[in-house]
């Protein structure tokens, strides 16, 4: 599986929505664990007042991201792929989905 | 093959015999099975499957089909010896084609009357013919409840053996193995506590194999031989003289030997048989009697001195000629064991003919192998021997030794002065040196076939010679001259009443005209060709019908029509048993240009993860790439350098095309229009001179956008010229006609009114095109319009958020379709519906279908009905 970053800018009205985006999400997760896997994610204070979120992702393809998204319902901006990973110190803060 | 003793209590072997029950209990529940039981030779595949198959008799139809180690083996051998005892199963062996087909879905009936374990085996040793009927049942058990045991030595099948790819072709889902590994110590030591003989060395010099286990503790307790063959001999050394010249008869007939032949075979010495089978050396087998194990009628035919196998074969021969004239292949096998030459040259064409008529096309190669060996004579009937050989090995695939012997028939040929079948063999050349990149040599050996063919009196030969010719230009897109080649050919087969010429000449005539644009008039042609080939039940002409007509009209930008016929061919193919892979991969590229992107990519990815031929996975390649750079997604660089690759081996236009104008695309929404000028111009001057519509104009239309082009020619595709003449709205109107929404919108997308932007920006976030659809917010600012923000992804006014595509199934659902009648349908996989189908569920919480559609219809997703 190759390392993916999605960005889902603004994607939530509010923190509860997006919790509830996460549930549907590590549901479809666990269904789809041969193609996906979610390794973290980074919640945006976004300008417009929303919430968005950087996440990273293994998957088999672009397409098993797209497939996720969709059957969990996140948006999806933008997917890039990581080639290499620099990895300095650990989050500071642990993630909570 | 027979039973090897080691018991009823088999050592070792609970596993596999756990794991052969476990299968049993899906089968029984009409979940079929297909059970691989691999392991060497002499492990006791037969054991466990015979000791696993007795438990169950009582309760189920067992029946059991032996492949045998003939030279060339019967074909359909083993599938005959099972239909045989199928009780009230009443086909008749088959003869052609087309019987077999029947043959085929009568034998799965059969399977499905009545809960049946059918056991096949060594199927190494499989003709072709047997191969596709496992091939035909193993991918339509799965509603049969019927269980397919198939043992094999698994040391013996390599990768290129015919085997593997039908192991490989069987579905996973209804697929498990069996592996028998040899004894362990501790089993080999109890085998001889219960032979009351001492265990020492006799691990070490068998390997723990079973047979040769039982063979040294049934020999006389000296030296612990070191082969099997030794072990044998020795055992077989303690019978009288009598019994061992009878155990010679045996050995020279395969698998088992019927009872008036052995009497035939041994004379006076029959009446040792009582003797052999007293020291389980033979056993009683369904057919008359048999070595208890192949390793041991082996070891004893090796020790047969020269003129006395020669004998014995010769007497087998004789005998099977009085009383089984019909049983060519094993006619054909101890005629050349006996070296008889004439027998040889008398059989084997004709084992040839039977194996060839029923698919076969392996082992026919063989029999033809044979005679030739036994034909050095360079005459006439060595020409005709030649011939069919280069007919049956191109049929199975081996394309460069086909085009060798094809070569020494042209050869011989010109010898012996024979200008009308010179001409017939050069005029085969052309279409086997096109599959092999020879596209030279295959239109000088078309234009040498049809000068030789026009100076002497038309015949069927000029037909075929005019056709190929035909077939060459239509492949290069020389339209014009397919044209005129087919019609020749089309003229002359009509008039010597060749069915399969005629509905081969139609089809290059169609083809040419809808490469041409001229889609009403080609179809028309490939619609009759199609006639004729079903009326004659050509098969490969009717596949090849819907195929042109599927990837042509693809190419052509018919996109509709292009998956109508898409899913005639596969529905025909599958039928069939013929490869879809390619027709699939134009699926996927429509699916593509038709916006249908999901499906698409899927479709591309589900066949790229197979092995495919290098111009179906070009397509997918393509269709997969042009999806993942409309998205933004990563990885479409990556797709498109490996077509790349691939196409530059055989370039032909049809290929390149296609895939430097999805090149060309990518280079442009990446932001490098130079790149899409290169990338485009690689191939437009080729486009420009056999006037492809589509290639011609999506080319042009990139260095056009890209700047390097002012204007293109008039008679490009009507959606391209009319962008390319600044006619945005028109343009999108005409790409809309053809359901090319993405296309519709990109063409919006270069009006300057705020509308038809605002329009095309509309049309892009329906699709999640985001680069074009930046692009154009980007536009929209620039006139100062204001820009909405991207919808989001959650669909909120659909209570449940059911795709479009989900809801088309969730009716289909409703009307009571099964998933392979939905796929059938909506031309999607049977794999794409599941997981569409299992989405909805998820999405209306429902635990059934029905459930599914009574939620839908209270949320009045569904109308009531």
């Amino acid at each position: 599986m190759d390392t993916y970053v999605i960005l889902r800018r603004s994607g939530w009205k509010d923190a509860a929505e997006l919790g509830e985006a996460a549930e549907r999400s590590s549901a479809e997760g666990e269904r789809m664990s041969d193609d996906v896997a979610w390794i973290r994610s980074y919640v945006l204070e976004e300008r417009d007042g929303r919430v968005g979120t950087v996440c990273v992702y293994q998957a088999t393809s672009p397409e098993a991201i797209r497939r996720h998204a969709g059957e969990a319902m996140l948006p999806v901006d933008e997917i890039i792929k990581v080639t290499q990973t620099v990895f300095v110190r650990p989050d500071p803060v642990p993630a909570t989905a | 093959m027979t039973e090897v003793a080691a018991g009823a209590d088999l050592l070792e072997r609970d596993d596999a015999r756990a794991r052969l029950d476990a299968d049993l209990e899906h089968a029984r529940l009409g979940v079929g099975r297909v059970v691989l039981v691999g392991g060497e030779a002499g492990v006791g595949k037969t054991s466990v499957v015979r000791s696993f198959t007795a438990r169950h008799e009582q309760a189920l139809r067992v029946v059991w089909g032996a492949c045998e180690a003939l030279f060339t083996p019967r074909p359909l051998g083993p599938v005959l010896d099972i239909a045989q005892r199928l009780e009230g199963f009443q086909a008749v062996a088959p003869t052609t084609d087309t019987e077999r087909a029947g043959f085929f879905a009568a034998f799965l009936d059969e399977l499905r009357s009545h809960p049946t374990i059918a056991v096949f085996e060594d199927v190494h040793w499989a003709d072709e013919a047997t191969l596709d009927a496992l091939k035909y049942l193993g991918r339509r058990i799965d509603d049969v409840p019927a269980m397919l045991v198939l043992t094999f030595r698994d040391d013996e099948v390599g990768s290129n053996h015919p085997l593997r790819q039908v192991l490989g072709d069987l579905p996973s889902s209804v697929t498990s193995r069996v592996t028998l590994q040899p004894l362990s110590v501790v089993a080999v030591a109890e085998l001889a506590r219960r032979a009351e003989k001492s265990a020492r060395g006799i691990h070490e010099a068998t390997g723990g194999n079973p047979f040769f286990v039982t063979e040294v503790l049934a020999g006389d307790g000296g030296d612990v031989p070191t082969t099997v063959r030794d072990a044998v001999l020795t055992r077989a050394s303690r019978l009288s003289a009598g019994g061992r010249r009878l155990l010679d008869a045996v050995a020279v007939v395969p698998a088992s030997v019927e009872v008036w032949l052995l009497e035939e075979l041994a004379g006076e010495d029959f009446t040792h048989l009582a003797e052999c089978l007293a020291s389980g050396m033979l056993t009683p087998t369904r057919s008359g009697v048999g070595f208890r194990h192949e390793l041991g009628r082996l070891a004893i035919e090796h020790e047969l001195a020269p003129d006395r196998r020669i004998l014995l074969n010769e007497k087998a021969f004789r005998a099977l000629a009085a009383h089984a004239p019909d049983d060519l292949s094993a006619l054909a096998h101890h005629a050349d064991a006996a070296a008889n030459s004439d027998a040889v040259l008398r059989f084997a064409p004709a084992a040839a003919r039977r194996a060839s008529d029923v698919g076969a096309h392996r082992e026919a190669a063989e029999h033809y192998a044979r005679a030739l060996s036994y034909h050095a004579a360079e005459d006439a009937a060595r020409l005709s021997l030649l011939e069919g050989y280069a007919l049956e090995i191109g049929l199975t695939g081996r394309y460069a030794e086909a085009l060798e012997v094809r070569r020494a028939a042209i050869a011989l040929a010109r010898d012996l002065g024979d200008r009308l079948r010179l001409g017939e063999n050069l005029a085969r050349l052309p279409l086997a040196m096109i599959s092999l990149g020879l596209n030279d040599d295959a239109e000088k050996a078309s234009r040498e076939s049809v000068e030789i063919l026009e100076q002497l009196p038309p015949g069927r030969e000029l037909a075929y010679a005019y056709s190929a010719q035909g077939t060459l230009r239509m492949l290069s897109r020389d339209n014009a001259e397919g044209v005129r080649w087919g019609k020749r050919a089309l003229d002359l087969a009509v008039q010597v009443g060749d069915a399969d010429i005629e509905a081969l000449a139609l089809n290059t005539i169609g083809t040419s005209y809808v490469m041409a644009g001229e889609i009403e008039v080609g179809g028309g042609y490939l619609e009759r060709s199609l006639d004729v080939a079903t009326e004659h039940d050509l098969h490969q002409r009717v596949a090849s019908a819907y195929s042109m007509l599927a990837s042509g009209l693809g190419e052509m930008y018919e996109l509709e029509e292009s998956q109508r016929w898409a899913g005639e061919f596969v529905a025909f193919a599958t039928r069939h048993d013929l490869d879809t892979a390619y027709i699939r991969s134009w699926l996927a590229a429509t699916h593509v240009y038709l916006g249908r992107w999901d499906e698409g990519a899927a479709l591309a990815q589900e066949l790229l993860a197979d092995e495919i031929s290098a111009i179906s996975r070009i397509t997918a390649l393509i269709a997969l790439g042009r999806v993942r750079m409309r998205r933004g997604d990563p990885g479409s660089a990556d797709v498109l350098d490996e077509a790349l690759d691939a196409a530059l081996a055989g370039g032909h236009l049809q290929r390149l095309g296609h895939l430097r104008a999805a090149r060309a695309e990518a280079a442009w929404l990446a932001g490098d229009p130079t790149r899409a000028v290169a990338e485009a111009c690689a191939v437009y001057e080729l486009a420009l001179e056999k006037r492809h519509l589509w290639f011609a104009g999506e080319l042009a239309y990139w260095q056009w956008k890209a700047g390097a082009l002012d204007m293109a020619p008039d008679w490009i595709a009507e959606p391209y010229a009319r962008q390319i003449a600044g006619d945005a709205r028109g343009a999108a109107e005409a790409w809309a006609s053809r359901g090319c929404v993405y296309e519709a919108a990109r063409a919006l997308s270069e009006s300057g009114d705020e509308a038809l932007l605002r329009e095309a920006l509309t049309g892009l976030e329906r699709l999640g095109a985001q680069p074009l659809a930046r692009s154009v917010r980007q536009s929209l600012r620039t006139l100062g319009a204001s820009v909405p923000r991207g919808p989001r992804a959650s669909t909120r006014e659909n209570p449940a958020a059911l795709t479009a595509r989900e809801f088309g199934v969730l009716e289909l659902v409703a009307q009571g379709l099964r998933n392979a009648e939905i796929a059938d349908r909506l031309v999607l996989s049977r794999r794409t519906v599941d997981h569409h189908v299992s989405a909805i569920l998820r999405k209306l919480d429902a635990r059934t279908r029905g459930e599914a559609v009574a939620t839908a219809t209270h949320l009045g997703i569904l109308e009531d009905r």
